[in-house]
Protein backbone atom coordinates (compact mmCIF):
# COMPACT_ATOMS: atom_id res chain seq x y z
CA UNK A 1 0.00 0.00 0.00
CA UNK A 2 1.31 3.36 -0.88
CA UNK A 3 1.79 6.26 1.14
CA UNK A 4 -0.40 9.26 2.21
CA UNK A 5 1.35 11.90 0.20
CA UNK A 6 1.62 8.81 -2.86
CA UNK A 7 -1.91 8.50 -2.35
CA UNK A 8 -3.07 11.91 -3.03
CA UNK A 9 -0.54 12.84 -5.65
CA UNK A 10 -2.76 9.56 -7.79
CA UNK A 11 -5.68 11.16 -6.96
CA UNK A 12 -5.35 14.92 -7.88
CA UNK A 13 -3.14 13.95 -11.06
CA UNK A 14 -5.76 11.25 -11.92
CA UNK A 15 -3.16 8.24 -12.48
CA UNK A 16 -5.27 6.38 -9.71
CA UNK A 17 -8.65 7.81 -9.18
CA UNK A 18 -10.23 7.79 -5.49
CA UNK A 19 -12.62 4.83 -6.70
CA UNK A 20 -10.03 2.46 -7.27
CA UNK A 21 -8.63 3.52 -4.00
CA UNK A 22 -12.18 2.72 -2.28
CA UNK A 23 -12.22 -0.80 -3.76
CA UNK A 24 -8.61 -1.57 -3.03
CA UNK A 25 -9.24 -0.33 0.93
CA UNK A 26 -12.53 -2.32 0.84
CA UNK A 27 -10.91 -5.19 -0.28
CA UNK A 28 -7.70 -5.01 2.32
CA UNK A 29 -10.26 -4.36 4.93
CA UNK A 30 -12.22 -7.40 3.73
CA UNK A 31 -8.98 -9.26 4.27
CA UNK A 32 -8.27 -7.84 7.47
CA UNK A 33 -11.65 -9.02 9.20
CA UNK A 34 -10.15 -11.90 11.15
CA UNK A 35 -8.22 -8.98 13.39
CA UNK A 36 -11.79 -7.91 14.11
CA UNK A 37 -10.03 -4.89 14.37
CA UNK A 38 -12.90 -2.96 12.51
CA UNK A 39 -16.26 -2.34 14.21
CA UNK A 40 -18.37 -0.17 11.48
CA UNK A 41 -17.81 0.18 7.38
CA UNK A 42 -19.32 -0.12 4.54
CA UNK A 43 -18.38 -0.28 0.43
CA UNK A 44 -21.16 1.73 -0.58
CA UNK A 45 -19.69 4.38 1.65
CA UNK A 46 -16.12 4.23 0.66
CA UNK A 47 -17.33 4.91 -3.20
CA UNK A 48 -19.56 7.33 -2.44
CA UNK A 49 -17.01 9.37 -0.73
CA UNK A 50 -14.39 8.46 -3.51
CA UNK A 51 -17.29 8.91 -6.66
CA UNK A 52 -17.59 12.59 -5.05
CA UNK A 53 -13.59 13.46 -5.12
CA UNK A 54 -13.42 11.90 -8.77
CA UNK A 55 -15.90 14.07 -10.24
CA UNK A 56 -14.41 17.11 -8.39
CA UNK A 57 -12.72 19.76 -11.31
CA UNK A 58 -8.86 19.09 -11.09
CA UNK A 59 -8.08 22.56 -10.05
CA UNK A 60 -10.28 21.84 -6.88
CA UNK A 61 -8.64 18.57 -6.41
CA UNK A 62 -5.42 19.77 -6.49
CA UNK A 63 -5.84 21.88 -3.02
CA UNK A 64 -6.80 18.87 -0.62
CA UNK A 65 -3.70 17.56 0.69
CA UNK A 66 -5.69 14.10 1.84
CA UNK A 67 -7.11 13.84 -1.45
CA UNK A 68 -8.48 10.04 -1.45
CA UNK A 69 -6.30 9.13 1.83
CA UNK A 70 -8.59 6.04 3.62
CA UNK A 71 -8.01 7.15 6.92
CA UNK A 72 -9.87 5.14 9.92
CA UNK A 73 -11.29 6.45 13.16
CA UNK A 74 -11.45 5.03 16.58
CA UNK A 75 -15.03 4.40 17.14
CA UNK A 76 -15.20 6.92 19.98
CA UNK A 77 -14.85 9.92 17.45
CA UNK A 78 -18.40 10.83 16.44
CA UNK A 79 -19.58 10.54 12.75
CA UNK A 80 -22.84 10.99 11.03
CA UNK A 81 -22.77 8.57 8.59
CA UNK A 82 -21.76 5.60 10.56
CA UNK A 83 -22.29 4.53 14.65
CA UNK A 84 -20.43 5.60 17.25
CA UNK A 85 -20.46 2.57 19.77
CA UNK A 86 -17.26 3.28 21.76
CA UNK A 87 -16.95 -0.43 21.90
CA UNK A 88 -19.99 -0.47 24.82
CA UNK A 89 -22.96 -2.04 24.84
CA UNK A 90 -24.86 0.87 26.31
CA UNK A 91 -23.90 3.14 23.11
CA UNK A 92 -25.15 -0.26 20.25
CA UNK A 93 -26.37 1.47 17.42
CA UNK A 94 -25.69 5.29 18.50
CA UNK A 95 -25.20 6.99 15.39
CA UNK A 96 -24.25 10.98 16.02
CA UNK A 97 -26.09 13.92 14.53
CA UNK A 98 -22.89 15.80 14.07
CA UNK A 99 -19.28 15.51 12.75
CA UNK A 100 -16.33 16.00 15.13
CA UNK A 101 -14.77 19.01 14.49
CA UNK A 102 -11.15 16.45 12.85
CA UNK A 103 -14.02 14.49 10.83
CA UNK A 104 -15.11 17.46 9.09
CA UNK A 105 -11.72 18.35 8.82
CA UNK A 106 -10.40 15.25 7.40
CA UNK A 107 -13.42 15.35 4.94
CA UNK A 108 -12.44 18.98 4.09
CA UNK A 109 -9.41 17.89 3.09
CA UNK A 110 -10.01 15.04 0.73
CA UNK A 111 -9.76 12.20 3.07
CA UNK A 112 -11.91 8.91 3.08
CA UNK A 113 -13.26 7.87 6.15
CA UNK A 114 -12.46 4.44 5.77
CA UNK A 115 -14.00 2.90 8.89
CA UNK A 116 -14.23 2.85 12.61
CA UNK A 117 -12.15 1.02 14.50
CA UNK A 118 -12.46 -1.61 17.69
CA UNK A 119 -11.39 -0.40 21.35
CA UNK A 120 -11.16 -0.94 24.88
CA UNK A 121 -15.13 0.18 26.13
CA UNK A 122 -14.89 3.79 26.14
CA UNK A 123 -11.08 4.24 26.14
CA UNK A 124 -10.34 2.03 28.97
CA UNK A 125 -8.05 0.06 28.94
CA UNK A 126 -4.04 -0.95 27.26
CA UNK A 127 -4.83 -4.04 25.29
CA UNK A 128 -7.79 -3.85 23.07
CA UNK A 129 -9.16 -6.84 24.95
CA UNK A 130 -12.05 -4.35 27.17
CA UNK A 131 -14.57 -4.55 23.71
CA UNK A 132 -17.78 -5.47 23.97
CA UNK A 133 -17.34 -6.32 20.36
CA UNK A 134 -14.50 -9.11 21.26
CA UNK A 135 -10.73 -8.37 21.46
CA UNK A 136 -8.64 -6.67 18.69
CA UNK A 137 -5.52 -9.47 17.21
CA UNK A 138 -1.98 -8.44 17.03
CA UNK A 139 -1.29 -8.11 13.43
CA UNK A 140 1.96 -10.51 13.79
CA UNK A 141 0.91 -12.79 16.29
CA UNK A 142 -2.71 -13.63 16.68
CA UNK A 143 -2.26 -15.14 20.26
CA UNK A 144 -0.92 -11.18 21.58
CA UNK A 145 -3.04 -7.77 21.93
CA UNK A 146 -2.12 -5.09 19.92
CA UNK A 147 -2.11 -3.00 22.74
CA UNK A 148 -4.56 -0.31 23.13
CA UNK A 149 -7.53 1.42 23.85
CA UNK A 150 -6.73 2.41 20.20
CA UNK A 151 -5.38 -0.84 19.00
CA UNK A 152 -8.07 -1.45 16.46
CA UNK A 153 -6.94 1.55 14.68
CA UNK A 154 -2.83 0.39 15.37
CA UNK A 155 -3.44 -3.08 13.91
CA UNK A 156 -5.07 -1.68 11.06
CA UNK A 157 -2.43 0.79 10.01
CA UNK A 158 0.11 -1.93 10.99
CA UNK A 159 -1.77 -4.58 9.06
CA UNK A 160 -1.74 -1.98 5.75
CA UNK A 161 -5.27 -1.41 5.37
CA UNK A 162 -4.78 1.95 5.62
CA UNK A 163 -1.72 4.46 5.70
CA UNK A 164 -2.87 6.29 8.68
CA UNK A 165 -5.78 6.67 11.30
CA UNK A 166 -7.08 8.69 13.86
CA UNK A 167 -6.88 7.42 18.06
CA UNK A 168 -7.45 8.88 21.38
CA UNK A 169 -4.79 8.99 24.16
CA UNK A 170 -5.71 9.49 27.55
CA UNK A 171 -3.26 7.87 29.65
CA UNK A 172 -0.54 6.30 26.19
CA UNK A 173 -3.64 4.96 24.61
CA UNK A 174 -2.05 5.97 20.86
CA UNK A 175 1.29 5.39 22.07
CA UNK A 176 1.62 2.01 23.62
CA UNK A 177 -0.08 0.33 20.60
CA UNK A 178 1.86 1.86 18.37
CA UNK A 179 4.70 0.58 19.81
CA UNK A 180 3.55 -2.68 19.86
CA UNK A 181 2.11 -3.07 16.28
CA UNK A 182 5.50 -1.66 15.29
CA UNK A 183 4.00 1.77 13.82
CA UNK A 184 3.86 5.78 14.62
CA UNK A 185 2.04 7.17 17.26
CA UNK A 186 1.85 10.41 17.66
CA UNK A 187 -0.38 12.28 20.87
CA UNK A 188 0.21 16.14 20.08
CA UNK A 189 0.18 18.73 23.17
CA UNK A 190 -3.24 19.23 25.08
CA UNK A 191 -5.32 21.72 22.87
CA UNK A 192 -3.36 21.43 19.83
CA UNK A 193 -6.49 19.09 18.18
CA UNK A 194 -9.96 19.92 18.98
CA UNK A 195 -11.39 17.61 20.61
CA UNK A 196 -15.05 18.33 20.08
CA UNK A 197 -17.09 15.25 18.67
CA UNK A 198 -14.21 12.86 20.86
CA UNK A 199 -16.58 11.09 23.70
CA UNK A 200 -15.05 12.57 26.62
CA UNK A 201 -12.96 10.13 29.15
CA UNK A 202 -10.85 11.70 31.43
CA UNK A 203 -10.95 15.91 30.15
CA UNK A 204 -7.83 16.91 31.48
CA UNK A 205 -5.79 14.18 29.79
CA UNK A 206 -7.76 13.82 26.81
CA UNK A 207 -6.12 14.20 22.99
CA UNK A 208 -6.96 13.13 19.62
CA UNK A 209 -4.09 11.65 18.24
CA UNK A 210 -2.29 9.79 14.85
CA UNK A 211 -0.75 6.65 13.46
CA UNK A 212 0.37 6.35 10.49
CA UNK A 213 2.94 4.04 8.73
CA UNK A 214 6.00 6.26 8.57
CA UNK A 215 6.40 9.56 10.30
CA UNK A 216 5.12 11.77 7.30
CA UNK A 217 1.94 10.01 6.53
CA UNK A 218 1.19 10.55 10.63
CA UNK A 219 2.38 14.33 10.32
CA UNK A 220 0.28 14.74 6.67
CA UNK A 221 -3.00 13.81 9.08
CA UNK A 222 -1.74 15.85 11.74
CA UNK A 223 -1.08 19.02 10.10
CA UNK A 224 -4.95 18.64 8.77
CA UNK A 225 -6.85 18.24 11.89
CA UNK A 226 -4.47 20.37 14.59
CA UNK A 227 -5.39 23.86 14.84
CA UNK A 228 -7.45 26.25 17.09
CA UNK A 229 -11.38 24.97 17.31
CA UNK A 230 -13.93 27.89 19.07
CA UNK A 231 -16.10 24.45 19.64
CA UNK A 232 -14.13 23.22 22.03
CA UNK A 233 -12.75 25.40 24.91
CA UNK A 234 -9.29 23.46 25.49
CA UNK A 235 -8.49 23.86 22.48
CA UNK A 236 -5.21 26.41 22.49
CA UNK A 237 -4.93 29.74 20.02
CA UNK A 238 -2.11 27.62 18.26
CA UNK A 239 -1.63 27.36 14.22
CA UNK A 240 -2.02 23.07 12.87
CA UNK A 241 1.28 21.81 13.21
CA UNK A 242 3.18 22.51 9.88
CA UNK A 243 5.59 20.02 8.43
CA UNK A 244 9.29 21.34 9.15
CA UNK A 245 11.97 20.89 6.01
CA UNK A 246 13.64 17.78 5.93
CA UNK A 247 16.48 17.63 8.32
CA UNK A 248 19.30 16.09 7.41
CA UNK A 249 20.95 15.48 10.86
CA UNK A 250 20.70 15.56 14.45
CA UNK A 251 23.66 18.29 14.91
CA UNK A 252 23.10 20.85 17.62
CA UNK A 253 20.16 19.03 19.52
CA UNK A 254 20.59 17.18 22.83
CA UNK A 255 18.54 14.74 24.03
CA UNK A 256 17.83 13.87 27.54
CA UNK A 257 17.77 10.29 28.75
CA UNK A 258 15.55 10.09 31.73
CA UNK A 259 17.64 7.29 34.47
CA UNK A 260 13.94 6.64 35.87
CA UNK A 261 12.58 5.37 32.31
CA UNK A 262 15.42 2.95 32.24
CA UNK A 263 15.30 0.68 35.27
CA UNK A 264 17.50 -2.17 35.53
CA UNK A 265 14.82 -4.40 35.40
CA UNK A 266 13.90 -3.32 32.00
CA UNK A 267 12.85 -6.15 29.20
CA UNK A 268 16.36 -6.67 27.84
CA UNK A 269 14.71 -6.56 24.27
CA UNK A 270 13.43 -2.87 25.18
CA UNK A 271 16.28 -1.87 26.63
CA UNK A 272 18.24 -2.73 23.04
CA UNK A 273 15.63 -1.12 21.24
CA UNK A 274 16.79 1.78 23.24
CA UNK A 275 20.33 1.59 22.68
CA UNK A 276 20.01 1.58 19.01
CA UNK A 277 17.91 4.41 19.37
CA UNK A 278 20.82 6.23 21.31
CA UNK A 279 23.69 4.88 18.67
CA UNK A 280 21.28 6.43 15.82
CA UNK A 281 21.03 9.48 17.25
CA UNK A 282 25.12 10.15 17.80
CA UNK A 283 26.09 8.68 14.38
CA UNK A 284 23.53 11.52 12.96
CA UNK A 285 25.52 14.34 15.13
CA UNK A 286 23.29 14.64 18.26
CA UNK A 287 24.43 15.24 22.23
CA UNK A 288 22.69 12.51 24.68
CA UNK A 289 22.59 13.36 27.96
CA UNK A 290 21.29 11.30 31.10
CA UNK A 291 18.79 13.56 33.22
CA UNK A 292 16.36 12.71 36.10
CA UNK A 293 12.89 13.03 36.39
CA UNK A 294 12.50 12.40 40.04
CA UNK A 295 8.67 12.23 40.34
CA UNK A 296 8.11 9.15 37.62
CA UNK A 297 7.78 6.71 40.03
CA UNK A 298 4.08 8.58 41.00
CA UNK A 299 2.95 8.77 37.89
CA UNK A 300 0.85 5.50 37.25
CA UNK A 301 -0.89 6.02 40.75
CA UNK A 302 -1.62 9.96 40.02
CA UNK A 303 -3.05 8.91 37.20
CA UNK A 304 -5.05 6.20 37.96
CA UNK A 305 -6.59 8.37 40.42
CA UNK A 306 -6.77 11.50 37.98
CA UNK A 307 -8.11 9.44 35.29
CA UNK A 308 -11.26 7.59 37.09
CA UNK A 309 -12.66 10.38 39.04
CA UNK A 310 -13.53 11.96 35.84
CA UNK A 311 -14.14 9.29 33.63
CA UNK A 312 -16.86 8.53 37.10
CA UNK A 313 -18.11 12.59 36.23
CA UNK A 314 -18.21 12.22 32.43
CA UNK A 315 -19.53 8.69 32.32
CA UNK A 316 -22.80 10.33 34.28
CA UNK A 317 -24.43 10.88 30.85
CA UNK A 318 -24.84 7.38 30.23
CA UNK A 319 -28.28 6.73 32.22
CA UNK A 320 -30.72 5.62 29.73
CA UNK A 321 -32.47 9.04 29.82
CA UNK A 322 -30.14 11.26 28.13
CA UNK A 323 -27.65 8.84 26.25
CA UNK A 324 -27.32 4.99 26.18
CA UNK A 325 -29.77 1.99 25.40
CA UNK A 326 -32.10 2.15 28.31
CA UNK A 327 -33.51 -0.76 31.18
CA UNK A 328 -36.14 -0.01 33.36
CA UNK A 329 -35.49 -1.79 36.73
CA UNK A 330 -37.35 -3.59 38.17
CA UNK A 331 -38.86 -1.41 40.66
CA UNK A 332 -40.22 0.89 38.00
CA UNK A 333 -38.38 3.93 39.56
CA UNK A 334 -35.93 6.80 37.70
CA UNK A 335 -33.11 5.03 40.31
CA UNK A 336 -33.83 1.50 39.17
CA UNK A 337 -33.67 2.85 35.28
CA UNK A 338 -30.18 4.54 36.28
CA UNK A 339 -29.03 1.79 38.17
CA UNK A 340 -30.17 -0.81 35.31
CA UNK A 341 -29.01 0.77 32.40
CA UNK A 342 -25.24 1.46 33.72
CA UNK A 343 -25.07 -1.88 35.63
CA UNK A 344 -26.35 -4.03 32.33
CA UNK A 345 -24.96 -1.47 29.05
CA UNK A 346 -21.42 -0.88 31.05
CA UNK A 347 -18.48 -3.70 31.18
CA UNK A 348 -16.53 -4.79 33.91
CA UNK A 349 -13.80 -2.40 33.59
CA UNK A 350 -15.78 0.56 32.55
CA UNK A 351 -17.74 -0.23 35.87
CA UNK A 352 -14.43 -0.42 37.80
CA UNK A 353 -12.94 2.35 36.71
CA UNK A 354 -16.48 4.65 37.82
CA UNK A 355 -15.98 2.83 41.14
CA UNK A 356 -12.58 3.68 41.61
CA UNK A 357 -13.62 7.14 40.61
CA UNK A 358 -16.61 7.58 42.48
CA UNK A 359 -14.86 6.55 45.59
CA UNK A 360 -11.82 8.89 45.01
CA UNK A 361 -14.13 11.88 44.97
CA UNK A 362 -16.90 11.00 47.44
CA UNK A 363 -17.08 12.74 50.61
CA UNK A 364 -14.21 12.85 53.25
CA UNK A 365 -11.82 11.30 50.26
CA UNK A 366 -11.14 13.88 48.05
CA UNK A 367 -8.42 15.91 49.56
CA UNK A 368 -7.03 12.53 50.52
CA UNK A 369 -6.96 11.56 46.70
CA UNK A 370 -8.20 13.39 43.97
CA UNK A 371 -6.51 17.33 45.52
CA UNK A 372 -3.47 14.58 46.16
CA UNK A 373 -3.29 13.47 42.44
CA UNK A 374 -3.59 16.99 41.08
CA UNK A 375 -0.52 18.59 43.41
CA UNK A 376 1.59 15.31 42.71
CA UNK A 377 0.74 15.91 38.87
CA UNK A 378 2.07 19.85 39.04
CA UNK A 379 5.47 18.14 40.46
CA UNK A 380 5.44 15.75 37.34
CA UNK A 381 5.12 18.67 34.97
CA UNK A 382 7.73 20.72 37.13
CA UNK A 383 10.26 17.49 36.36
CA UNK A 384 9.69 18.22 32.72
CA UNK A 385 9.55 21.45 32.64
CA UNK A 386 13.28 21.67 34.32
CA UNK A 387 14.92 19.25 32.14
CA UNK A 388 13.60 21.66 29.01
CA UNK A 389 14.84 24.49 31.14
CA UNK A 390 17.84 23.55 31.60
CA UNK A 391 18.52 22.69 27.72
CA UNK A 392 17.20 19.31 26.87
CA UNK A 393 15.48 19.66 23.51
CA UNK A 394 13.99 16.09 23.42
CA UNK A 395 13.76 13.34 25.69
CA UNK A 396 14.32 10.21 24.78
CA UNK A 397 12.72 6.87 26.87
CA UNK A 398 11.33 3.46 26.08
CA UNK A 399 7.49 3.60 24.54
CA UNK A 400 6.59 0.65 26.77
CA UNK A 401 8.42 -2.00 29.25
CA UNK A 402 8.09 -5.50 27.37
CA UNK A 403 7.03 -5.43 24.15
CA UNK A 404 2.93 -6.94 23.08
CA UNK A 405 1.88 -9.42 25.55
CA UNK A 406 -0.54 -12.05 25.32
CA UNK A 407 -4.01 -11.89 25.41
CA UNK A 408 -5.29 -12.51 29.03
CA UNK A 409 -2.17 -12.05 30.25
CA UNK A 410 -3.03 -9.18 32.29
CA UNK A 411 -7.18 -9.37 32.31
CA UNK A 412 -7.50 -10.20 36.15
CA UNK A 413 -4.79 -8.30 37.80
CA UNK A 414 -5.81 -4.53 36.50
CA UNK A 415 -2.88 -3.15 38.54
CA UNK A 416 -0.46 -5.09 35.93
CA UNK A 417 -2.50 -3.98 33.00
CA UNK A 418 -1.94 -0.17 34.53
CA UNK A 419 1.45 -0.70 34.71
CA UNK A 420 1.87 -1.13 30.85
CA UNK A 421 1.14 2.84 30.42
CA UNK A 422 4.40 3.22 33.20
CA UNK A 423 6.21 5.11 30.63
CA UNK A 424 3.53 6.89 28.69
CA UNK A 425 1.01 8.10 30.96
CA UNK A 426 2.84 11.09 32.89
CA UNK A 427 3.15 13.02 29.81
CA UNK A 428 -0.42 12.94 29.55
CA UNK A 429 -0.45 14.02 32.54
CA UNK A 430 2.23 17.14 31.99
CA UNK A 431 -0.13 17.81 29.20
CA UNK A 432 3.24 17.54 26.53
CA UNK A 433 3.82 15.95 23.33
CA UNK A 434 5.17 12.78 22.63
CA UNK A 435 5.35 10.09 19.79
CA UNK A 436 6.39 6.14 19.53
CA UNK A 437 8.67 5.63 16.88
CA UNK A 438 9.28 2.01 15.79
CA UNK A 439 12.91 1.24 15.91
CA UNK A 440 13.30 -2.39 15.43
CA UNK A 441 11.78 -5.93 16.60
CA UNK A 442 12.67 -8.50 19.33
CA UNK A 443 12.00 -12.06 19.20
CA UNK A 444 10.30 -11.23 16.19
CA UNK A 445 7.71 -8.66 18.20
CA UNK A 446 8.10 -4.76 17.40
CA UNK A 447 10.26 -2.19 19.89
CA UNK A 448 8.89 1.90 20.35
CA UNK A 449 11.22 4.30 21.25
CA UNK A 450 9.49 7.27 22.70
CA UNK A 451 10.35 11.19 21.64
CA UNK A 452 8.86 13.96 24.06
CA UNK A 453 9.27 17.65 23.67
CA UNK A 454 8.41 20.69 25.16
CA UNK A 455 4.70 21.96 25.06
CA UNK A 456 3.56 22.96 21.07
CA UNK A 457 7.20 21.86 19.85
CA UNK A 458 5.19 19.07 18.19
CA UNK A 459 6.73 19.77 14.76
CA UNK A 460 9.97 19.91 16.34
CA UNK A 461 9.87 16.38 17.56
CA UNK A 462 8.20 15.42 13.96
CA UNK A 463 10.90 16.61 12.17
CA UNK A 464 13.82 14.85 14.43
CA UNK A 465 11.64 11.61 13.94
CA UNK A 466 11.55 11.90 10.06
CA UNK A 467 15.52 11.69 10.67
CA UNK A 468 15.57 8.50 12.91
CA UNK A 469 13.23 6.84 11.07
CA UNK A 470 15.90 7.01 7.79
CA UNK A 471 18.85 5.01 9.63
CA UNK A 472 16.09 2.63 11.90
CA UNK A 473 15.18 -0.38 10.41
CA UNK A 474 12.23 -1.42 12.27
CA UNK A 475 11.60 -4.97 10.99
CA UNK A 476 15.49 -5.68 11.82
CA UNK A 477 16.31 -7.41 15.37
CA UNK A 478 17.48 -5.44 17.66
CA UNK A 479 19.65 -8.19 19.39
CA UNK B 1 -6.78 1.39 53.65
CA UNK B 2 -8.88 -1.83 53.78
CA UNK B 3 -11.90 -2.19 51.26
CA UNK B 4 -14.79 -3.47 52.37
CA UNK B 5 -17.98 -5.01 50.04
CA UNK B 6 -20.31 -2.17 52.35
CA UNK B 7 -17.73 0.27 50.92
CA UNK B 8 -17.97 -0.83 47.50
CA UNK B 9 -21.87 -0.93 47.43
CA UNK B 10 -21.99 2.59 49.17
CA UNK B 11 -20.22 3.50 45.82
CA UNK B 12 -21.96 1.77 43.74
CA UNK B 13 -24.83 3.55 44.98
CA UNK B 14 -23.63 6.72 44.63
CA UNK B 15 -22.35 6.12 40.59
CA UNK B 16 -26.00 4.53 39.96
CA UNK B 17 -24.20 1.10 39.60
CA UNK B 18 -26.10 -1.99 39.78
CA UNK B 19 -23.84 -4.61 41.48
CA UNK B 20 -24.51 -8.36 41.06
CA UNK B 21 -24.12 -10.02 44.49
CA UNK B 22 -21.70 -12.62 42.46
CA UNK B 23 -19.33 -10.12 41.19
CA UNK B 24 -19.25 -8.19 44.75
CA UNK B 25 -16.06 -10.37 46.44
CA UNK B 26 -14.38 -9.59 42.83
CA UNK B 27 -14.91 -6.00 43.09
CA UNK B 28 -13.90 -5.78 46.66
CA UNK B 29 -10.31 -7.66 46.05
CA UNK B 30 -9.53 -5.68 42.89
CA UNK B 31 -10.80 -2.10 44.24
CA UNK B 32 -8.70 -2.76 47.27
CA UNK B 33 -5.54 -3.44 45.11
CA UNK B 34 -6.07 -0.83 43.16
CA UNK B 35 -6.80 1.85 46.36
CA UNK B 36 -3.42 -0.26 47.80
CA UNK B 37 -1.96 1.10 44.71
CA UNK B 38 -2.42 4.50 44.55
CA UNK B 39 -2.01 4.91 48.16
CA UNK B 40 1.76 5.23 47.22
CA UNK B 41 0.75 9.15 46.55
CA UNK B 42 1.03 9.48 50.32
CA UNK B 43 5.06 9.32 50.29
CA UNK B 44 4.99 12.60 48.48
CA UNK B 45 5.56 15.73 50.25
CA UNK B 46 3.27 17.72 48.79
CA UNK B 47 2.22 20.30 51.15
CA UNK B 48 -1.32 21.35 52.13
CA UNK B 49 -0.84 24.64 50.06
CA UNK B 50 1.00 22.96 47.09
CA UNK B 51 -0.70 24.22 43.97
CA UNK B 52 -2.61 21.25 42.08
CA UNK B 53 -2.08 21.30 38.06
CA UNK B 54 -4.35 22.88 35.53
CA UNK B 55 -4.83 21.08 32.53
CA UNK B 56 -5.25 23.32 29.02
CA UNK B 57 -4.36 26.43 27.85
CA UNK B 58 -3.57 29.53 29.79
CA UNK B 59 -5.73 31.85 28.56
CA UNK B 60 -8.89 30.22 27.21
CA UNK B 61 -10.23 32.05 23.71
CA UNK B 62 -13.48 33.03 23.78
CA UNK B 63 -16.14 33.09 21.28
CA UNK B 64 -18.08 36.28 19.85
CA UNK B 65 -21.60 36.38 21.78
CA UNK B 66 -23.50 35.19 19.08
CA UNK B 67 -26.07 32.45 18.23
CA UNK B 68 -25.15 30.05 15.54
CA UNK B 69 -27.43 27.13 14.72
CA UNK B 70 -26.18 23.72 15.58
CA UNK B 71 -24.43 21.77 13.51
CA UNK B 72 -26.68 18.22 13.58
CA UNK B 73 -27.48 16.30 10.37
CA UNK B 74 -30.37 15.14 11.69
CA UNK B 75 -33.40 16.78 14.08
CA UNK B 76 -34.07 16.24 17.74
CA UNK B 77 -36.98 13.71 16.40
CA UNK B 78 -34.55 11.82 14.86
CA UNK B 79 -32.13 11.12 17.35
CA UNK B 80 -34.62 10.60 20.34
CA UNK B 81 -36.17 7.81 21.36
CA UNK B 82 -39.31 8.64 22.42
CA UNK B 83 -40.34 12.35 20.71
CA UNK B 84 -43.86 14.05 20.89
CA UNK B 85 -45.25 17.16 20.24
CA UNK B 86 -41.63 18.92 20.50
CA UNK B 87 -40.87 17.45 23.58
CA UNK B 88 -37.98 13.89 24.38
CA UNK B 89 -40.42 11.74 26.08
CA UNK B 90 -39.63 9.25 29.02
CA UNK B 91 -40.96 6.30 30.58
CA UNK B 92 -43.32 7.13 33.11
CA UNK B 93 -41.53 6.68 36.60
CA UNK B 94 -43.40 5.97 39.91
CA UNK B 95 -40.76 7.17 42.36
CA UNK B 96 -40.95 10.96 40.49
CA UNK B 97 -44.71 11.52 40.64
CA UNK B 98 -44.44 11.92 44.65
CA UNK B 99 -41.34 14.60 44.36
Amino acid sequence: MSGVAAIADGVVSGAAPAAAVARETGERLRRAADLNATLHWSQELLDRDAARLDQLPPAERTRLPLAGVPVALKDNIVTTDQPTTCGSRILEGYVSPYDATVVGRLKGAGAIIASKTNLDEFAMGSSTEHSAWGRVKHPLDPARVPGGSSGGSAALVAAGVVPAALGSETGGSVRQPASFCGVVGVKPSYGRVSRFGLVAFGSSLDQVGVFGRTVDDAARVLAVISGHDPNDATSAAEPPVTLEPARRDLRGLTFGIPGEYVPADLDPGVKAGIDRAVQAIQDLGGTVRQVSLPHTRFAVPCYYIVAPAEAAANLARYDGVRYGQRRVGPEGDVRALYRATRGQGFGPEVRRRILIGTYVLSSGYYDAYYRKAQQVRALLADDFRKVFAAGVDLLLTPTTPTPAFKAGEKTEDPVAMYLADIFTCSLNLAALPAMSLPVGRSGGLPIGAQLVAPMFADARMLSVAAVLETVLDPTREVR
Amino acid sequence: MSIRPEDVLHVARLAELDVAEADLPKLVEQMGRIVGFVEQLNEVPAGEQAPPFLAGPGRTPLRPDKVAPVPLVRPPSAIAPEFTHGFFSVPRLGAMEGE
